[in-house]
């Protein structure tokens, strides 16, 4: 048989949950509205490249293209409660507290992700042998971070420069430029680091090439656990914890639309990486 | 064209004394329109001059002008001995023995010296007719404000004639001078709308003191251009003559790099005239404002105003919505609008909501000015040393591990091994 073109439905073994309906909602919201902000957000910071006018009239005009800059702000105000919420809610209702700051399970970071990283270098290096992963490597562990604190910086800048008559009432004007610089910039990191280091570092590098689907489907083989988190694998099978993570192989259905957005995110996101990166060389 | 007429004529009437020496003498009117008047008599006598029309004048041709009252000899001197013509040699009309300042200032005007020479400029006769002189104010007239870009394109639109004056940077844009006219807000107003009162060819570059830009008198001269649209634009030259650029041009002032003042062309190209709603116009006010005002008009690009203004929308603040238009004044003088105290009024032309806190905001900062913007500069610092460290240590993060698995991969190894320990063991 052909093997599958997606790495997480690729190799050996039966059908592991990784992720649940919600973080997979959750992230596909991530998406939708984060290139929405994106495609239509580039055209005014670099609105001297010679693709800016083009884009922003094919949007429709600051208008629409702010209406839809708005939109997706709001999903992502949605999603990031709707998260906080989530991990009140579990804070409230779990016996074991500590896991949500603590252990595998966690997103925070832990001495062991330092390791890690010196472990990886040593690696790049052919020093020593690649360091093996928990449920979360530290670059996923960023990457969550990254979008933490993202939301909250260009959301709340985004906020003043969406309502500046509403928070002049109590704050001062020279805080929408010091807003203006922060909401551009982190925006650039964002779109920066997810269009170049998240797409290698999770779908593009050898290995994976050319997509993973596990957050779409929210399940993948167990060969591909024993790869990406050998340590979550070994621990799962040690503590007899594989059945109840078994799942059915992805549905048509399931698998065509995560796909979709799969490769259509990659698209999206290549094709605005490449337009940011002819207007800062030119 | 009219000398040319008028020269042509005199060599075909040196023609005519081998008529018979027993013709009467004649001095009037009536004795000239014997054989003026008379198609049959004329026929074949000014063969080469498109037919007999310039020696053919008929009676409702006179009578119909302006010169009814005068006699032919009033304008044809030279012809007061009657018949047989003897003395031929002067033909030319001497308009300015009667129009004495239109004469006046045509003879210091760019075309008279060449029209003297036998060039294509026009003469009086050219613009105004010979026989069948108009007021100005009769519609028929080539010199009625709807004839007067066709009268003045017959030339000035006219590649050859343009060619033999202009160098070729000028020559072009001489050419085009009239077809762009059609296009600007005056020549529609003229051609469409049919609005006399707009401008025409002489309402800027005058009818006969017809001068180069770079003569010290020509209405078009930077220094007196503002007197000149102002003769229509009243209240706009008097508002511009209070502001700064107003003050600066009457004292000469240059900027240090040499500019000086910008005058009412600057920003409203003469022949580019275009609806002030144009992108294409608004985005060159922009340009041309930041001709001198450099640094303004790049950190005006950094703001959101600024952005939609460069992606061609107008629904953002340019520069004249907050410095007004003509009335443009440094922000310590109290009539400025953006004096301090004028500043909620400004800005709540587009912000309804605007308050004192409101603008505080520096619609030029400069986060690269440490010393008059440092909170901007040290969040742009810091912005910056974030972006920087997180690709600098990203990029080399994705590049190591690219080269890692493309070698594991060179030399068979699994994509996870490494020289050392090849196979899939690893460290926890």
């Amino acid at each position: 048989m052909k093997s599958p073109m997606a790495v997480s439905d690729r190799g050996q073994g039966p059908y592991l949950r990784r992720f649940g309906p919600v973080e997979r909602t959750i992230h596909a919201l991530v998406i939708v509205s984060f290139l929405g902000l994106v495609l239509t957000g580039v055209p005014l910071r670099f609105a001297y490249a010679p693709w800016a006018a083009p884009l922003m009239k094919a949007l429709g005009g600051p208008g629409s293209a702010g209406f839809v800059h708005r939109v997706c702000a709001a999903i992502t105000f949605g999603y990031f409660f709707l998260h906080l919420l989530r991990v009140t809610w579990t804070l409230f209702h779990t016996d074991d507290k500590k896991s949500i700051v603590w252990g595998p399970n966690s997103m925070v970071p832990q001495p062991k992700d330092l390791r890690d990283v010196i472990g990886m270098f040593r690696w790049f290096f052919g020093r020593g042998p690649q360091p093996k992963f928990d449920r979360f490597s530290y670059m996923e562990k960023f990457d969550y971070w990254a979008v933490f604190w993202g939301v909250a910086i260009i959301g709340g800048s985004g906020l003043l420069l969406w309502f500046p008559t509403f928070f002049a009432r109590f704050l001062p004007g020279w805080l929408f430029n010091v807003a203006t610089i922060v909401h551009g910039d982190e925006a650039l990191l964002a779109l920066g680091f997810i269009f170049t280091i998240h797409f290698f570092n999770v779908h593009l590098r050898p290995g994976k090439f050319p997509v993973d689907l596990v957050i779409f489907t929210g399940r993948a083989r167990a060969e591909y656990f024993e790869e990406e988190h050998p340590l979550e694998y070994e621990r799962n099978v040690r503590e007899g914890r594989l059945e109840g993570l078994a799942a059915e192989a992805p549905s048509r259905a399931t698998y065509l639309w995560s796909m979709t957005l799969g490769f259509g995110a990659l698209a999206v996101g290549v094709f605005l990486i490449v337009l940011v990166l002819y207007a800062l060389v030119s | 064209m009219g000398a040319l007429v008028a020269l042509l004529g005199a060599a075909i009437l040196g023609l005519v004394p081998a008529a018979p020496a027993s013709a009467q003498r004649a001095t009037g009117v009536v004795e000239c329109r014997n054989c003026h008047a008379n198609r049959d008599f004329l026929v074949g006598k000014a063969a080469t001059l498109k037919g007999d029309s310039a020696l053919y004048i008929t009676d409702s041709l006179l009578h119909d002008s302006k010169h009814a009252t005068l006699s032919c000899t009033s304008c044809h001197p030279a012809f007061a001995g009657g018949y047989p013509h003897r003395d031929t040699s002067v033909v030319a009309v001497p308009c300015q023995s009667c129009h004495e300042k239109e004469g006046a200032d045509y003879a210091r005007s760019v075309h008279a010296p060449d029209a003297a020479t036998g060039g294509s400029a026009p003469s009086c006769v050219t613009c105004h007719g010979a026989h069948h002189v108009l007021a100005a104010a009769d519609p028929r007239s080539p010199t009625y404000p709807l004839n007067v870009a066709g009268l003045c394109g017959g030339c000035h639109a006219n590649a050859k004639i343009i060619g033999t004056y202009f160098g070729a940077p000028d020559q072009a844009q001489a050419r085009n001078a009239v077809p762009q006219y059609y296009k600007t807000v005056h020549g529609i107003a003229m051609t469409k709308a049919g609005l006399v009162v707009s401008a025409t060819c002489n309402d800027c570059h005058g009818s006969h003191l017809i001068l180069l830009p770079d003569s010290a008198q020509s209405t078009i001269n930077r220094v007196n251009i503002a007197r000149t649209c102002g003769r229509c634009h009243a209240g706009v030259l008097a508002t511009f003559d209070s502001s700064s650029h107003g003050q600066a041009l009457r004292s000469g002032a240059r900027t240090p790099t040499g500019h000086s003042a910008p005058v009412c062309i600057d920003c409203h190209p003469a022949h580019q005239l275009v609806s002030a709603s144009d992108p294409v116009w608004f985005r060159g006010v922009v340009k041309e404002c930041g001709a001198c005002h450099e640094e303004e008009y790049g950190t005006y690009f950094e703001t959101y105003h600024g952005q939609v203004t460069e992606l061609g929308f107008g629904i953002t603040a340019k520069c004249s919505d907050c410095h007004t238009a003509h009335a443009m004044l440094p922000a310590t003088d109290p009539k400025s609008s953006v004096y301090p105290t004028n500043l909620v009024a400004t800005c709540a032309q587009c912000h309804p909501q605007a308050n004192a806190n409101f603008v505080k905001y520096q619609p030029h900062g400069d986060p690269r000015n440490r010393a008059r913007y440092p909170l901007l500069f040290w969040t742009w610092l810091f912005m910056t040393t974030l972006l920087v460290s997180v690709f600098a240590f990203f990029g080399v993060h994705t590049l190591l591990w690219l080269g890692r698995l493309t070698l594991n991969r060179l030399h068979g190894r699994p994509l996870n091994g490494h020289p050392e320990r090849p196979g899939k063991e690893g460290q926890s």
